[in-house]
């Protein structure tokens, strides 16, 4: 394919702009995601982090955009956020011995001994429940803006132009 | 040594079927039931004791003892307008007329709460002007020789023990993820199956 028929042309201003926008929004979406204090949590940090990749894909193209988030990588983020808030769960009935219930966080007994029983709660909401929702709901969207964008080369294959 | 042939990425994938069905196993079987009033969400909050001699006939009679009275509203009772020059607040007072106090036998259940010792409810007029609705406030128990007052109401005894039970400043989290953390993960999993459910009708290319 030659240069001249991509459907978007090259924009200078856009495309370092988004450079420049694109790790800020992820740092954004991190500091919204991660702790329990502020306001937000795992679904608005999650929806922020894949606002930022989309403003990528929107940019640089698709075969760009896959190199940011592969396919493989964003197959991996999609069940790894479910693990981990099932990993939260479980963990505190292995580190009790089956002695606490399911999500029982003071149970896990390497936190709360450290920061408490209340501050093992927080704890693992903050940074394995959260995180996981984030990682789910993001690798969610930005799985979808792949499949629904408009892709350049199929097209032209099938010739529906 | 295997005797049959079993690729890496087959075993994983049993492994975590099986692991799945026993998180799903194991959630069903440990829910808390329903109306367990000794779980932490059920419990009503213990506010102060004072000691029970005489005040039992006047609680009795269907009149608060005024040291009680007193005392629940120094603990942040709203009465009245709270600056110069604002409207009454429409917090429920506890002025005579206002609330009954009825006796509850032990035993009784009572809008789905089994009542594990006998005591007086204070229920209080509350609610819009003309449908006024009694709404159970104070529950007064009797112990050895001291009247002791709980308050059951769950907005304000989130606010109040969200921070001591889960360190946790925001009270929304810890509903969203520690009281209520099975709701949240069938979210995350209708998300998931959503994302999965999209990607399998997109990604047919030909097969339509």
């Amino acid at each position: 394919m030659t240069p001249e028929i991509k459907a978007y042309k090259r924009n200078i201003i856009i495309e370092v702009t988004t450079n420049l926008m694109f790790p800020l929004t992820l740092l954004f979406g991190l500091y919204i995601m991660i702790g329990t204090s502020g306001t937000g949590g795992g679904f608005q940090g999650g929806t922020i982090l894949a606002a930022a990749f989309i403003l990528y894909i929107t940019v640089f193209g698709h075969e760009k955009g896959r190199e940011k988030m592969p396919e493989s990588v964003n197959a991996l983020f999609k069940s790894l956020g479910l693990f981990l808030y099932n990993g939260a769960g479980w963990i505190c009935v292995l580190f009790s011995l089956a002695g606490a219930q399911w999500l029982n966080m003071p149970a896990f007994w390497p936190v709360s001994d450290f920061v408490g029983v209340a501050g093992a709660r927080s704890f693992l909401v903050g940074y394995m429940v959260s995180v996981g929702i984030g990682l789910t709901v993001m690798a969610a969207f930005v799985s979808q803006y792949f499949d629904l964008a408009w892709k350049e080369e199929e097209e032209m294959e099938s010739g529906e132009r | 040594m295997i005797p049959w042939k079993i690729k890496p990425l087959t075993l994983a994938a049993l492994m975590t079927a099986i692991l799945l069905t026993a998180v799903s196993l194991y959630a069903v079987e440990d829910l808390p039931a329903f109306g367990d009033e000794n779980s932490a969400v059920n419990k009503h909050i213990e506010l102060f004791r004072v000691d029970a001699d005489g005040l039992v006939d006047g609680l009795n009679a269907g009149v608060l003892p005024a040291e009680i009275k007193n005392k629940t509203e120094k603990m942040g009772f709203i009465k009245g307008p709270t600056c110069p020059g604002c409207q009454n607040e429409n917090y429920p007072t506890l002025e005579e007329g206002n609330y009954k106090i009825e006796y509850i036998e032990k035993g009784t259940r009572l809008g789905g709460r089994l009542y594990t010792a006998g005591g007086w409810d204070v229920l209080i007029h509350e609610g819009e002007i003309f449908y006024n609705e009694l709404q159970r406030y104070y529950f007064i128990e009797e112990r050895e020789g001291k009247l002791i007052v709980y308050r059951y109401n769950w907005p304000v005894r989130v606010v109040e023990k969200t921070e001591e039970e889960t360190a946790m400043i925001n009270s929304v989290t810890s509903g969203l993820a520690d009281y209520r953390g099975y709701d949240t993960m069938g979210e995350e999993t209708v998300i998931l199956t959503g994302a999965l459910g999209v990607i399998l009708l997109v990604r047919r290319r030909g097969r339509l």
